[in-house]
């Protein structure tokens, strides 16, 4: 199978303002190959960003380097942009600029011109169902217009490669579903090779053959989504939502004891949200158990006996939600 | 290359097409050239920055020596001839001693006056013999440049010459006639007589037809619009150069909005180099500083304002000056981080630097200290530069020291502003 992108030791040091330095990337090993839709799955901060601006040629890594389809992104970086495309996490379009004007600018920075150049963008505002507004300034435009006109920038140059850094971040979930659907077209259609980053593990589900799980600037866990759900083995997951209260340990503990099927108990305490509002995050457990099902009954009998006030029960089959939270002990949107 | 081009064009697009740059542009700098230049134009007469003083030494007294002063005086009602038209308040500075040679030429040594001019003894006896004489001329200013006073002097002296050549022919004439048809000699008297009528009529004849060397100086308000034409030789460069700093400084603000709204990252990701991104950016705001410059100069056209006629000169002053504005904003502009900040920059610089540098009114009117000081604004190499074209109609030469400055400014500050340049 051959590679469309090998990143080898990526590393990303930044300095602050006031001097002291933070290591974005510590040290990313990325294979994506040709023709699948690979994601970058992780919560806020862990580096998704940072990874594709040096994949990108944007960001000089620390150390390290990547090949884009053979092509060194340091050493060759004119050869290896032009295979690819690049639809940032920021809607990076010209705001006093009528989305045409836009995408006509940016076509003729790939060496598009006339015919061709008028061709290609009547494609692209068609393919992202944008004809109609194609000549309203882009400040005019709604959030998940933005995107879509975002999106499709990145496509001007029908790059064998597309990069997408949270395509779907702030939009409503009709936009959300036509984004998804345009990246599985142009994998299918187009035979593009896709990096897609997201903190939202049901788009990183819905696409992806095969994800890479960062936390902290470094891939924790790599593979097809089979190969990780593995790792946390046959185990469902119960969540409880059980509001702003205190649990005390010994109860989680005979209830890990008593209980046949559960493995591991993970209380997450409430939290503040932020210092002016006086909402908080309601508390909540995670229970894993080999059988989900069987074992709720007296998990609820416990917590109840207890004078433990039950919001909601969630039951999860194995997912990267739980791969994620095995790996690091936290859930992935918090 | 073309990339290039395509940027800057696009980025002029985007310029134009917000409407909130178009006062700054257009309308504030053409109103301000207007009322600023009408005004210089008017207080010109009065504060006569250009007053000049010049020593002179009459060693003939003579008629034609006299008469030689007094053309001085009309051909350049800016000299103030000392001691002769000394005024009340002593614009001599003679203290009341008497101006004697060796004192004089000390005076003009020392740039207390402008010049020193010496009127031999026997001027008018050698103008009459038409035989050669030297006026001493002592003065400062650089020979290769316009002077102002010497003009003036070379004017006067070659209608004199002329004169004095034509009475001398004509005489030559007359004692050949006579002896030729054998016409009873003439009377001494009489051939003097006849000889100096011609003598003035020419020197009238001379005055009547357009000088030769044709001389300007600002202060000639009694002349209501030549005065205000001057005013605006002083405001529209002034304006121009102002709002230059103003158009291109403000391009801090707009390199940082590009990285926040991820248009200059687009572009990084682009198959373009670093070079060409960069060259792109300075190109647009290189652009957009001469198309201010046009816009103030186009108005100065409109009203009147002289050029000079040295176009190329001229323009290679303005280029010379926005790529030095250009240059400073490029190394301000990695350490800026809210539009806010920007502007409040661009205020601070703009104002400060353009009055510093004479841009509001011209530097010979402040004390020489200030006039030094303001020599550290880039502003002030440019007031120079146009100030030798517009002026005193000088050419590339007499502008190349400016350009030079200006150009070594930008290369240090493009220096700093390049290696620090930041595309996210
Ligand atoms: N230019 C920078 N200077 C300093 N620190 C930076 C810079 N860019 C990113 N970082 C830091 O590097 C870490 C990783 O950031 P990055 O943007 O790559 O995360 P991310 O996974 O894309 O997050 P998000 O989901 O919020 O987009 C963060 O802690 C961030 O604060
Ligand atoms: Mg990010």
């Amino acid at each position: 199978m051959r590679l469309m992108v090998e990143a080898r030791n990526l590393r990303k040091t930044y300095k602050r303002h006031d001097g002291s330095t933070i290591e974005a990337v510590k040290g990313v090993d990325l294979e994506i190959r040709q023709g699948e839709i690979f994601s970058l799955l992780g919560p806020n901060g862990a580096g998704k960003t940072t990874t594709i601006s040096m994949i990108s040629g944007l960001v000089e890594p620390t150390e390290g380097d990547a090949s884009i389809g053979g092509f060194s992104i340091t050493k060759q970086p004119m050869d290896a942009k032009r295979l690819m495309g690049f639809v940032p996490q920021e809607i990076a379009l010209y705001p006093d600029l009528s989305a045409r004007q836009n995408l006509a600018f940016f076509g003729r920075m790939y060496g598009l011109a006339g015919k061709t150049l008028s061709r290609r963008v009547d494609e692209l505002v068609e393919f992202v169902d944008l004809s109609d507004r194609q000549n309203d300034r882009i400040d005019t435009f709604s959030g998940g217009m933005k995107r879509r006109i975002n999106l499709a920038a990145g496509l001007l140059n029908s790059p064998p490669l597309i990069y997408m850094d949270e395509p779907t971040v702030g939009i409503d979930p009709q936009s959300r579903r036509r984004i998804l659907d345009t990246v599985k077209l142009l994998r299918e259609e187009e035979g593009m090779t896709v990096l897609y980053t997201t903190h939202l593990m049901e788009e990183a589900q819905e696409l992806s053959d095969r994800v890479g799980i960062m936390d902290h600037g470094e891939i924790i866990a790599m593979g097809t989504q089979a190969e990780l759900t593995q790792q946390v083995g046959e185990e469902d997951r119960l969540e409880f939502t059980i509001g702003a209260q205190e649990v005390a340990e010994a109860l989680l503990e005979r209830i890990q004891q008593e209980t046949v099927g559960v493995t591991r108990i993970l209380h997450n305490p409430p939290e503040q949200l932020s210092d002016e509002s006086s909402e908080s995050t309601p508390s909540r457990l995670t229970v894993f158990a080999k059988r989900g099902r069987t074992a709720l009954p007296q998990i609820i009998q416990n917590l109840d006996a207890a004078g433990v006030e039950i919001q909601s029960v969630a039951v999860r089959e194995p997912d990267l939600e739980a791969v994620f939270l095995a790996l690091t002990g936290r859930a992935l949107r918090d | 290359m073309r990339s290039i081009l395509t940027i800057i064009l696009n980025d002029l697009k985007i310029f134009f097409s917000q409407r909130g740059n178009l006062p700054g542009l257009l309308v504030i700098p053409v109103l301000l050239t207007l009322v600023i230049g009408w005004s210089l134009g008017q207080i010109g007469g009065d504060s006569g920055p250009t007053r000049l003083r010049v020593d002179l030494i009459d060693l003939d007294q003579t008629e034609l020596s006299s008469e030689l002063i007094d053309d001085l005086r009309a051909a350049n009602d800016a000299l103030v001839l000392c001691p002769q038209d000394n005024d009340a308040d002593d614009y001599c500075r003679l203290d009341e001693e008497p101006l004697q040679l060796e004192r004089a030429v000390e005076r003009a040594r020392s740039g207390s006056s402008s010049a020193l001019i010496v009127i031999p003894a026997g001027y008018a006896g050698a103008l009459e013999g038409f035989e050669r004489v030297d006026i001493d001329y002592y003065s400062l200013s650089d020979p290769l440049r316009p002077d102002p006073v010497r003009q003036s002097l070379d004017a006067v002296l070659q209608r004199a010459s002329s004169a004095s050549m034509t009475t001398g022919v004509a005489g030559a004439l007359l004692d050949n006639l006579t002896s030729a048809i054998e016409l009873p000699p003439l009377a001494a008297e009489t051939r003097a007589g006849f000889l100096r009528t011609l003598y003035l009529r020419s020197q009238e004849m001379l005055t009547e037809q357009p000088a030769p060397v044709r001389f300007r100086v600002a202060d000639t308000a009694s002349d209501g619009e030549d005065g205000s034409m001057n005013g605006f030789n002083q405001s529209a460069p002034g304006m121009g150069t102002l709002y230059v700093m103003f158009t291109v400084l403000g391009g801090m603000a707009v390199l940082l909005r590009e990285r926040r709204q991820w248009t200059l990252q687009r572009l990084v990701v682009l198959p373009l180099s670093r070079a060409q991104i960069l060259g792109a950016k300075i190109g647009v705001y290189f652009s957009l500083g001469m198309i201010q410059y046009f816009i103030v100069f186009a108005v100065g056209a409109a009203v009147g304002m002289d050029f000079g006629s040295n176009p190329s000169a001229l323009l290679a002053v303005m280029a010379a000056f926005v790529l030095c504005i250009t240059a400073l904003t490029f190394s301000l502009a990695p350490w800026i981080t809210s539009e806010g900040q920007a502007r409040g920059l661009v205020l601070l610089l703009s104002l400060s630097l353009a009055p510093l540098g004479g841009a509001w009114w011209p530097l010979e009117i402040v004390p020489e200290f200030m006039q030094t000081i303001g020599h550290l604004s880039p502003v002030a190499w440019a007031m120079d530069a146009f100030q030798d074209l517009l002026w005193y109609d000088g050419g590339f030469p007499d502008v190349l020291p400016e350009i030079g400055v200006l150009l070594a400014a930008a290369a240090v500050l493009f220096a700093v502003g390049i290696r620090s340049f930041k595309y996210e």
